[in-house]
């Protein structure tokens, strides 16, 4: 026992040692196990909300949109109903409402008595029509029996059938006399067959009665309903209801609201979340307001608008073209604002930012010279050609002129080279013949040679219309900036080192950029004065002649009415007045010259010497002189060099006009303009001088690219120096050199922050859009801290551009994206091929060259800078404002435009006499018939001082010396905006009988007393008259829209001084709207308004003197004088120019046909 | 006890799932709260306790004389020899054919006044042509109320209303033609009214929302009444270069009270020029000119 609690204890002891660890007894996984269930059940769960809600916030904007909709509906609801009652109320609607019911009472007894026969026949067509139906039905049969069987049998079924024909039938005809009872009737199988017949037609012919009477007052009903239809300014009620019912079942999901195109790989679901974009209601962010319609719109509100240019929709209906196409960004993303605007960092191309929006239509729309509705980026189009951009840089189509030219002087050249090949193969073949052993081989050599020497007669011919072609792109050529081999004439000789410093210092906002270079280079002053001293020494030598200072008041009324302001400006900062198409006139006294001045005003087109491209040399009389010809060079008959007849540049490249001035007016003009400032003193400038300076100038020249603006002396042939900019905003980002300014364009930090958005918060700008921006706002900050030699380094200049302007030249270039870069595919690309619209395009180009647009409203809805003027805003000036163009294709006859444009004085280029004091201030007396006067020191001008049109507005046509390309491009332009067909031909209008003169005179003595607002060419009328002459109807006018002209000329210009209502509707013709007419008006039957169009017409002086005779209008103090101003002589003259001209413009038009594949061609 | 974990695991889950089933298909049918009642304009009504503004327009200093105009160019006008310019048709002082009326402000209840709609009268505003010029100078009428244009001379005119925010309209209306009317669809202070036949005619149509203008007589007095009381700002308006002249005074109108403002013209304040006259002129002084 005594071992027994030992072994007991022993027996403890060793227990607890016999099981090792084992983990499988003594661990525990469920801790683990728990939080990995935890984990997945957290995963699980949070995927399931990722995908029901995280990845999906567009469900929670579809609700969001769906009560703000609803609630809107709701609140425009009732002010809908209200607006259809208001027009049932109106008297045009109760009108039509009582004219359907009137019509429809009329109607109704014959309708009821129509309805009550019908009523009639009816049951007794049912009676008839079973058992007819029943016995034919049989008869089929039988036949069929009788064309399957043959022999004998046939004869068994024909007695079948005709015992069928004769067999009766019971029908049960309602009777006629007593109503409700029914008359068993028996009938063999053809009275059952004509009873069954004239029931249908009796009924089909009361039916046909029925809808013939009715058909009136069906046809006024629709009227009536289409007339509330039409004046609903938003929906009717019911339409609300409709949509509210679509809203009940709206569909809660992407591919409800996804368009994709697949032939075009566009899968957009911009509308998963912008659900209001092709609403029918137009729905304004304030009307989605979170507090209700009317309160503070929040950001889903204004995320839920419709499409703020509906007809824009319309025309890139969204199902063709997707949302993305125009506007960019990450059409496919629907789980973020941020991911589906393409913002994120590695979508290469984000949205387009609301102030760009437009750059998406320069993708497809870049042939286009003004693109419908996209007004930002034709700004930006203007600027970049306007304000010289394209100086520098190549943009394709714009510098039309300079490419044109190119290619004909590549062309000339290419057939010259041919014209000498052929010469030598004919002299070789001509040799070979010679020696040629046999006859046969001899003829056919010289027939070859033959052939090319006709060959080369033909190419020249080619090459004289190239030659034409030449001349008119030469004389279309302009530069952006001044002529600078002028300067010595011009320009105050100390200036031009302070101006090339400081441009914007000394004419803020003036086209001239600032070559910031010669701040920020060592050496930059000495570099200014190498260009001035450049220019200096290799300008015009020569004087201008000597002029008198003349009227300030006078010059001061000339500048402020001539029409000046349309281009130029005065004054500056707030005080500006006048548009920015070219320079500010502010403070010409302290540069210029009064004499330079006052001969560019005169004509700014008369160059002081003419340029030969051949020779690459100004020409000197000294030129002419050996040549044995005159001084003397104009665009019209001496633009040939007088040593090798090359096509010479004899105008001023400058886009400014002639205004037919008197040199007097000149002088008045140039003395208000030197009235505004006065030249200061200033250091001299003796190193302007210094040969030394001069080559280093040219180089600086070359190397700042001057010549791209400019005309100077040595580089007339000068190329671009800029990047070209076609396909700019195709760039990959990491192509374009932000250089030091990377980082801080990634991380957000801005230079040029306070400047350029002091509104907006600082933000990342590593985007085209951030480079764009940052480069026309101050090129400077990519150069800086560059390593390069002054030679290599950033020269673009800083450009004056305000905030609009930037953006708009940002949304051009952003949307420069070619056909690579575009979001849709070329074949969407807009490029019109019917003539129509590129006639209208091509237009557009000279339209903005010359800035057309700065006194006249070319299209409608556009204003002209005249317009704004305070001058022009009265009710008084808007009387003097130059003509709307909005419907000149319409209005006037082609082969007169091309004339007026060619010569807008309307005077055959005859040299005025002396002028009528009626007309100008010029003192009278002293001037000679027919040439300048005492103390001028220029020949007069033609068609001097006066407008072809309309003398009687102050506000004047200058000569533009459009060369006959460009008088065909506008003319065809005018033509095509009014959708005009060509060729016009003239429509023939009866003669007058000897009643009609009497009537269309007494209608234009007493019911609308034409004269009295109408010119005659009588000095003592006309000092009143505000309308053109009737002479120049028919030659000018087409007598359609003369005719619609005259019923409502408010329709085609609102605000025009003709007025509305002379006419009025009478049956099917238009009578003068007059209480009491006289006795031969009332009793001419025909149409007044097309009588007086034809008499117009028809107009002859001798008629015309005898209406001002008769006129309430006093008639005139002196008999009618033969004077300069009659417009039959001198249509008659100007008759000659234009045939001759016509003849020539055929030419043109023939050879540029026949050329222009030759043109394109590679060799 | 495992099993229990699962099926209580399993329980979490299945709910989970049909929890996110749910939330993510289950379109909640959108509550239909009452429709946000429209922010139409309120209608004015009539309290009873309605105050009136008068007062006088005074022109200081001397006025440029009444020019005669030279109507020879129609015999009809040339007949009237008494035609002469009414810019400024002063007597004793006193202006006639300043257009008064209130611009803005807030009733006594704390609405605005241009947040108020009120009934269009449906008389008619005479304008007649006679004598060849119009028959009143300066005449006011509410947004839609018709005005009456008759022709009382025995020659054509044409009239031409020439509005800034309004149609333009340019009818003809010959001798003895019947009257025709023309409302405005939007407020204009003034339109201006002309003839193209007989340049020298013209006249202004104050165009208000509300009836609370007044035209001052010959005797420079005028009197705006049925003012609903509250504070506003009054305007008179004379013609003159430009779009005309313009004074402006608060005006405290009390419950059936009558409130005064008189008003003041003349050479001395006369309207800025227009910009293009502030242009220096350094050799030659511009006043007088133009």
């Amino acid at each position: 026992m005594a071992d027994s609690p030992e072994a007991t204890d022993a027996l403890a002891k060793r227990e607890p040692d016999v099981p090792a660890h084992d983990p499988i007894v003594s661990w525990s996984t469920s801790g683990i196990m728990l939080v990995c269930a935890l984990l997945l059940t957290f995963s699980l769960a949070w995927s399931l909300y990722d995908e029901a809600i995280g990845q999906r916030p567009w469900k929670k904007m579809q609700r969001e949109f769906v009560a703000r909709y609803d609630r809107y509906l709701n609140s425009i609801r009732e002010r809908a109903s209200q607006g259809e009652d208001e027009i049932k109320n109106s008297p045009e609607y109760q009108a039509l409402d009582a004219e359907a019911n009137a019509a429809k009472e009329k109607v109704q007894p014959d309708i009821d008595q129509i309805n009550a026969e019908v009523k009639k026949i009816q049951p007794k067509l049912d009676a008839v029509t079973e058992p007819f139906q029943n016995q034919r039905g049989k008869l089929t049969v039988i036949n069929y029996n009788i064309e399957q069987a043959s022999g004998g049998a046939k004869e068994k079924y024909r007695k079948q059938a005709e015992d069928k024909r004769n067999e009766t039938v019971a029908v049960e005809m309602p009777d006629d006399d007593a109503a409700g009872k029914i008359k068993v009737v028996k009938m063999d199988y053809a009275t059952l067959e004509k009873t069954y017949n004239d029931l249908r037609e009796q009924k089909a012919k009361l039916l046909g009665d029925k809808a013939e009477k009715s058909r009136e007052s069906q046809e006024l009903a629709k009227k009536r309903d289409d007339y509330l239809k039409n004046h609903l300014t938003i929906l009717t009620p019911s339409q609300i209801d409709g949509v509210k019912k679509g809203l009940k079942s709206f569909d809660y999901s992407i591919l409800g609201h996804q368009v994709s195109v697949n032939d075009y790989n566009i899968a957009d679901r911009c509308e998963v979340c912008h659900l209001g974009v092709r609403s029918p209601l137009t729905i304004r962010a304030e009307d989605m307001a979170p507090g209700g319609p009317g309160k503070d719109p929040d950001d889903l509100a204004r995320a839920f608008v419709s499409h703020p240019n509906k007809e824009l929709l319309d025309i890139h209906k969204p199902d063709r073209f997707g949302c993305s196409s125009c506007h960019w960004g990450n059409g496919r993303a629907t789980t973020g604002e941020e991911k589906a605007h393409g913002l994120n960092k590695f979508w290469l191309w984000p949205m387009f930012e609301k102030e760009n929006t437009e750059a998406g239509c320069q993708q497809c729309h870049s042939k286009d010279r003004v693109t419908q509705g996209a007004e930002t980026l034709n700004l930006g189009r203007d600027l970049f050609s306007q304000r010289g951009c394209m100086g520098c840089h190549r943009y394709e189509g714009f510098d039309r002129e300079t490419d044109a030219l190119t290619n004909a002087r590549q062309t000339i050249s290419q057939l010259e080279d041919q014209i000498t090949a052929n010469d030598k193969l004919g002299r070789q073949d001509a040799a070979a013949a010679a020696e040629a052993t046999d006859d046969t081989d001899a003829r056919r050599l010289l027939a070859h040679a033959e052939s090319l020497r006709v060959t080369n007669s033909l190419l020249a011919a080619r090459i004289d219309q190239m030659n034409l072609q030449s001349k008119y792109l030469m004389q279309d050529q302009k530069k952006v900036g001044p002529n600078l081999k002028d300067v010595r004439l011009k320009l105050a000789k100390e200036w031009i080192p302070e101006w090339l410093k400081d441009p914007q210092a000394f004419r803020p906002g003036t086209k001239m950029p600032t070559f910031w270079r010669f701040s920020v280079d060592k050496n930059g002053d000495h570099e200014i004065k190498a260009i001035s001293a450049y220019l200096w020494q290799t300008g015009f030598d020569g004087k201008t002649p000597d002029q008198q200072k003349g009227d300030v008041n006078n010059g001061k009324d000339l500048f402020e009415t001539k029409g000046c302001l349309a281009c130029h400006s005065l004054g500056a900062e707030d005080n500006k007045v006048g548009g920015t198409f070219a320079a500010n006139l502010s403070k010409v006294g302290e540069k210029a010259n009064f004499e330079y001045i006052v001969r560019w005003i005169h004509n700014p087109r008369e160059r002081w010497a003419p340029y030969c491209p051949k020779h690459k040399r100004d020409l000197t009389a000294d030129d002419y002189k050996q040549a044995g010809k005159p001084f003397v060079f104009d665009t019209e008959l001496h633009s040939k060099c007088p040593i090798d007849g090359a096509e010479l540049q004899v105008q001023n490249m400058t886009v400014m006009p002639n205004f037919r001035l008197s040199e007097t007016e000149a002088r008045d003009l140039a003395t208000y303009l030197f009235s505004l400032s006065s030249r200061p003193g200033r250091e001299a400038t003796a190193f302007m001088d210094d040969p030394n300076l001069k080559e280093q100038g040219r180089q600086l020249i070359k190397q700042f690219g001057c010549a791209g603006c400019h005309e100077i002396n040595g580089f007339e042939e000068e190329q671009r120096i800029g990047k070209e900019l076609t396909v700019e905003g195709a760039t990959p980002l990491e192509r374009l050199d932000f250089a030091t300014s990377t980082q801080d364009a990634e991380q957000g930090r801005d230079p040029l922050f306070k400047e350029l958005f002091p509104d907006r918060k600082e933000k990342e700008w590593y985007t085209h859009k951030g480079f764009f921006e940052h480069k026309l706002a101050d090129p400077s900050i990519y150069d800086k801290g560059k390593e390069k030699a002054p030679q290599d380094r950033l020269r673009m200049p800083k450009p004056y551009l305000t905030d609009e302007w930037r953006t708009a030249l940002t949304t051009f270039l952003l949307g420069s994206v070619g056909t690579e870069g575009a979001n849709v595919p070329k074949s969407l690309f807009y490029d019109p091929q019917d003539q129509r619209r590129q006639d209208i395009q091509n237009g557009w180009w000279l339209i903005k060259k010359y800035n057309c647009v700065g006194c006249h409203q070319v299209q409608v809805g556009q204003r002209s800078i005249l317009m704004d003027l305070p001058q022009y805003s009265t009710p008084e000036g808007k009387d003097l404002l130059p003509p709307r163009l909005t419907s000149e294709g319409a209005r006037v006859d082609p082969n007169w435009l091309l004339r007026f444009l060619h010569d807008p004085s309307l005077n055959g280029g005859q040299v005025p006499a002396a002028t009528p004091a009626a007309q100008s201030n010029a003192p009278v007396g002293n001037a000679p018939q027919g040439g300048p006067q005492s103390g001028d020191k220029y020949p007069a001008q033609p068609g001097a001082d006066r407008n072809g049109v309309r003398p009687y507005l102050k506000v004047r046509m200058p000569t533009f010396n459009f060369s006959p390309n460009e008088l065909q491009t506008l003319v065809r332009f005018f033509m095509a905006l009014s959708g005009q067909q060509e060729p016009y031909i003239k429509e023939q209008l009866d003669p007058l009988t000897e009643q009609d003169k009497l009537v269309a005179r007494e209608m234009f003595t007493s019911g609308t007393p034409c004269l009295k607002c109408h010119i005659t060419g009588e000095p003592a009328h006309d000092a009143k008259a505000i309308a053109p002459n009737f002479l120049l109807a028919s030659e000018r006018l087409k007598p359609e829209w003369t005719f619609r002209w005259l019923l409502d000329p408010s329709q085609i210009s609102p605000g025009t001084a003709m007025p509305s209502g002379l006419f009025k509707r009478d049956g099917e013709r238009w009578a003068v709207n007059l209480p009491k007419p006289p006795k031969d008006v009332a009793d001419y039957h025909g149409d007044h308004a097309r009588l007086l169009v034809r008499y117009m017409f028809l107009m002859s002086p001798d008629e015309q003197r005898r209406l001002l005779s008769a006129s309430p209008a006093p008639p005139a103090a002196q008999p009618a004088a033969q004077n300069a101003h009659a417009p039959r002589r001198r249509l008659g003259s100007e008759l000659g120019w234009f045939r001759a001209e016509k003849t020539e413009r055929r030419n043109t038009v023939a050879s540029l046909r026949s050329q222009r594949p030759l043109a394109r061609a590679p060799n | 006890m495992i099993s229990k974990n699962t099926r209580s695991w399993l329980a979490l889950i299945v709910g989970l799932v049909l929890f996110g089933m749910g939330s993510a298909c289950g379109p909640k049918t959108s509550d239909n709260k009452e429709g946000g009642s429209t922010p139409a304009t309120k209608k004015y009504v009539k309290t009873g306790k309605e105050g009136s503004i008068s007062g006088a327009v005074a022109y200081e200093g001397t006025p440029p004389p009444a020019k005669k105009i030279d109507a020879s160019a129609d015999p009809v006008c040339a007949k009237n020899a008494n035609l002469e310019t009414e810019e400024n048709v002063v007597k004793d002082g006193k202006l006639a054919n300043v257009f008064v009326y209130i611009k803005d402000g807030t009733l006594a209840d704390g609405t605005k006044i241009t947040g108020l709609s009120f009934d269009v009268p449906s008389t008619e505003v005479p304008l007649d042509q006679n004598g060849c010029h119009y028959v009143p100078h300066v005449s006011g009428a509410q947004v839609g109320q018709k005005l009456k244009i008759t022709n009382s001379d025995p020659t054509q005119h044409n009239i031409h209303f020439t509005p800034k925010n309004n149609d333009d309209w340019n009818q003809s209306q010959p001798n003895g033609a019947p009257p025709m009317t023309h409302e405005f669809k939007r407020a204009e202070v003034l339109v201006p009214v002309k003839c193209n036949q007989h340049p020298w005619m013209k006249a202004y149509v104050g165009v208000t929302k509300h009836p609370y203008f007044a035209i001052t007589k010959a005797d420079g007095t005028f009197e705006i009444k049925d003012v609903p009381p509250g504070k506003y700002t009054v305007v008179a308006w004379h013609e003159g270069p430009g779009n005309g002249t313009e004074k402006t005074l608060q005006v405290t109108v009390p419950a059936s009270g009558a409130a005064k403002a008189d008003f003041s013209f003349g050479a001395a304040t006369a309207g800025a020029p227009s910009s293009l006259e502030m242009m220096p002129a350094i050799e030659v002084p511009i006043v007088g000119h133009h």
